[in-house]
């Protein structure tokens, strides 16, 4: 019974793993970008966020269609309810790679003095890449146990930011300014890549779970 | 819930003939909210709701096991009178079925044959404000309840039901033959009543329920058989985190 609806359903349900994709994608492009001050890749990461805001918008539109139409109840309007907040943490997640691609093109973080932190900085690209990806693992498998882990894996994330933080204000030289505050501003864009990652496992956890706890 | 319990069903077992209605069936039923069963056709849903004022008695081969109790007294106790629990617990059926008379003789019809004609016009005009009924049919009051449209003519059912003063009032489907407008008003009238009325209501359409009712009772064949409360609980969970993966299944659609 409802044979169209729940199909639209789990094509709804894909989607949101297809966008989470192209979201996970490009912060892994970014960060290589930045290690490699490739200006190019960075403005593939750019040109990739409109698909990203497309596709958000497609299934904004189509979940208020759901909901008009079909009035959905239990675990089918959990599903559309985490989707729609999940959509806002990937377009949030979109957004923050497209400003390190800005930085990345503005500078190529190579002077001498900046080198010993792009190691940590290559690091918190890699892990909120890494914790963003096992977030939409979790959401493709309604896994919440993979979910519930991922607070405590940005807490490495948060440590990482910190020290970056620390290292960028010990740097030396008026030259450094500029880089070291662009540095920070993309540390700061990678961790809050996290806390997106561990907002979308929140909602895992709502969905299955169907505590409102997890929509805050 | 803050409120108390206006009905109970204890170990409720239902038999017409050989044929098991209702099994095992224990519910408490809020005072002054409105509870709502649903579930697929023959589940047993309208044999619980006849349950809770002896309407059953009325069909032959009927056999009830177990415990309805309502106001401390257990309805079904040999010395319970099931004319006066009718008189305290009101039915509205599914199709509305105004009597050929006036529009005040089918609400005065209740108080006229249980002998309270004091007042008569007042109780009329009362038991029609309440229905949500007054403004409508003010001016015609003794031309024929037939002459009202369908949603007018339960509105009046719900009048004559409440010509009584009842505490309890079972609905039937009382919407399914009404067009949505019509079934709109209905359901505003039940919210407005739950403030001084406890009502049960049977509906098959689930957005309904969810619209209009505080628990929600979730009946279905298990195994094939008919009669079993799966889960009971408020609306708002029932709708939103069903525990039970029947109730999940039929609320959404997915069989029934």
């Amino acid at each position: 019974m409802r044979e169209a609806f729940h199909k639209e359903l789990e094509s709804l349900d894909q989607e949101v793993v297809r966008m989470g994709a192209l979201v996970e994608q490009s912060v892994q492009m970014v960060t290589t970008a930045l290690m490699e001050a490739d200006k190019d890749l960075a403005q593939k990461v750019r040109d990739g966020d409109q698909q990203v805001d497309e596709a958000v918008l497609d299934i904004e539109k189509r979940c208020l269609i759901i909901l008009a139409q079909q009035a959905p109840v239990a675990g089918d309007l959990r599903l559309i309810v985490a989707i729609l907040r999940i959509v806002g943490d990937l377009e949030r997640t979109g957004d923050l790679a497209y400003n390190i691609a800005k930085l990345v093109q503005l500078d190529d973080f190579r002077e001498p003095s900046v080198k010993p932190v792009r190691g940590l900085v290559a690091e918190l690209g890699r892990a909120s890449a890494s914790l963003l990806g096992k977030a939409i693992d979790a959401w493709a498998t309604k896994d919440e146990s993979l979910a519930a882990d991922l607070a405590l894996q940005d807490n490495k994330l948060d440590e990482l930011h910190t020290e970056l933080i620390r290292r960028l204000i010990d740097l030396d030289g008026e030259e450094n300014i500029g880089p070291a505050l662009r540095l920070a501003m993309v540390g700061r864009y990678l961790e809050r890549i996290g806390d997106h990652a561990v907002n979308l496992g929140d909602r895992v956890r709502y969905f299955v779970t169907g505590d409102a706890e997890f929509l805050t | 819930m803050a409120n108390g319990t206006a009905l109970e069903a204890k170990n409720l077992e239902l038999w017409y003939g050989g044929f098991q209605a209702l099994r095992d069936v224990s519910l408490a039923v809020p005072q002054k909210r409105i509870t709502a069963i649903i579930g697929s056709s023959g589940c047993g849903k309208s044999s619980l709701l006849r349950c809770f004022n002896r309407m059953n008695d009325l069909i032959r081969g009927c056999k009830v096991k177990g415990e309805v109790s309502f106001a401390g007294k257990n309805i079904y106790a040999a010395d319970a009178d099931p004319t006066d629990i009718r008189f305290r617990i009101g039915m509205v059926f599914q199709k509305p079925n105004p009597f050929p008379k006036s529009i005040f003789d089918n609400v005065a019809f209740g108080p006229r044959v249980n002998g309270l004609t004091d007042n008569l016009e007042e109780t009329v005009d009362r038991a029609l404000h309440r229905a949500a009924l007054w403004d409508e049919v003010k001016d015609r009051l003794h031309n024929s309840a037939l002459e009202l449209s369908g949603g007018q003519q339960q509105r009046l059912c719900i009048a004559r039901a409440l010509a009584l003063e009842p505490e309890v009032i079972l609905m039937d489907e009382p919407c399914s033959a009404l067009d949505p407008q019509a079934t709109l008003k209905v359901e505003d009238l039940m919210g407005v009543l739950a403030e001084d009325y406890t009502i049960v209501i049977v509906t098959h359409n689930m957005q309904q329920a969810a619209r209009v009712s505080h628990m929600t009772a979730f009946m279905n064949m298990a195994e094939d058989r008919a009669g079993v409360l799966v889960e009971y609980g408020p609306t708002p969970q029932i709708f939103t985190t069903p525990k039970n993966k029947s109730t999940e299944d039929y609320v959404s659609g997915r069989f029934g």
